[in-house]
């Protein structure tokens, strides 16, 4: 086969009138759009940008099922600790039932949930096993739907010092700071 | 294609100094680094507020215990459903009581409540800036808040408070710098 130089191949004696408009170009608008590199290079980095900025290498903290959080505004980075969820009566200690409230809700008294107290001390054997020589940080996160009772609230407190955790922090949803009511810094 | 000078003339002879960079890979760099951190991105933040159970430690051996003066603390009473009470107490003395009135502003976004208590957050950083002990910025101790609530009380109203008292700041010295602002006051429950 000869190698033939290229250019046009339209064959004038075939009456394909509509081709013949579009390559002389008297056909209607171009459907090809021209793209600015300069301006979608400056647009792609501004958002690698932006996304490297709001980026979290801790990841998505695990939120039990039917949990709604309180929010609040002056509020701490979240830590890594055990994890301590309470909805509806349902106790879960990182995603494994550690007891059920209706005992203290029905008797309306302060009480220490025995189910959740073995878990945690359980817990707390096992982070001094795995870091001997290390000084036990006590901390807790408790993941606390937003209507249960106070009285609730305050036994799994109570149950978590008990249990060696006195540094007891409340899981809550970050909201930016209004900056009403009082001074400011 | 994409140009970078580096510098140089480039006379004859001399190395170019001039180099191109390919436009498509870096395209599709960044389209993978975006792609990477939209599927990574995490859009609701957690944060915590902390409480601190108050559990004693081992008295130490050289210090008298007897001649420690018990150190003012800040009751917060929340049972009052038209007002807050704020009682600062030295052991079982107390020392002064301030009552603010309380508005429950609850609002409800897609079924998660929210709850403010500005004139609250106000009056407890004004206590804080007149009674507070603990206000210098390289004092290791903190002011100790003690909120006291009745057993049917929703959590959300609790948090509210609490975060009403965190309002108050003080700085902290930390590693010789004393820009820190960290919460004035250590929030705990009270039994009863």
């Amino acid at each position: 086969m000869t190698i033939q130089e290229p250019g046009r191949r339209l064959m004038h004696h075939i009456p394909l009138n509509f081709v013949q408009k579009k390559v002389a170009g008297g056909g209607g608008r171009s459907t090809n759009a021209s793209l600015s590199l300069t301006s979608m290079i400056d647009f792609l980095v501004v958002t690698v940008v932006f996304l490297l900025m709001t980026f979290s290498a801790s990841g998505e903290t695990p939120t039990q099922k039917g949990v709604h959080l309180p929010k609040a505004e002056n509020t701490l980075d979240m830590i890594d600790a055990p994890i301590v969820a309470i909805t509806g009566s349902l106790i879960m200690v990182d995603g494994n039932p550690a007891g059920n409230t209706r005992a203290i809700e029905d008797s309306k008294r302060l009480q220490r949930i025995d189910e959740l107290f073995n878990n945690l001390k359980g817990k707390r054997e096992l982070w001094k096993q795995t870091h001997p020589g290390k000084d036990f940080p006590g901390v807790v996160v408790l993941q606390i739907d937003q209507d249960v009772q106070a009285i609730v609230v305050k036994s799994v407190f109570q149950t978590a010092a008990f249990a060696g955790y006195p540094n007891v922090s409340f899981m809550v949803n970050s909201i930016p700071k209004s900056g009403g009511g009082g001074e400011k810094h | 294609m994409g140009g970078v000078d580096v510098g140089g003339g480039g006379k004859g002879g001399r190395k170019q100094l001039d180099s191109e960079i390919n436009m498509i890979p870096m395209i599709d760099l960044l389209m993978v680094t975006i792609s990477f951190l939209l599927i990574t991105a995490v859009w609701t933040h957690m944060s915590r507020i902390n409480a601190d159970a108050q559990v004693p430690g081992p008295p130490r051996p050289d210090t008298e215990q007897d001649k420690v003066e018990p150190e003012k603390q800040l009751h917060v009473e929340m049972r009052s459903p038209d007002k807050f009470v704020l009682i600062w107490k030295q052991g079982g003395t107390v020392v002064s009581t301030v009552d603010v009135p309380r508005k429950d502003n609850l609002t409800v976004t897609n079924g998660f409540k929210d709850i403010r208590y500005p004139e609250l957050a106000a009056k407890i950083e004004s206590e804080w800036k007149t009674t507070g002990t603990h206000r210098d910025g390289s004092d290791k101790k903190f002011d100790q808040a003690i909120l006291h609530t009745d057993n049917e009380t929703p959590y959300v109203y609790v948090v509210g408070v609490i975060d009403a008292i965190y309002h108050a700041k003080r700085p902290y010295t930390v590693g010789g710098k004393s820009n820190t602002l960290v919460p004035a006051f250590n929030v705990t429950f009270a039994v009863n």
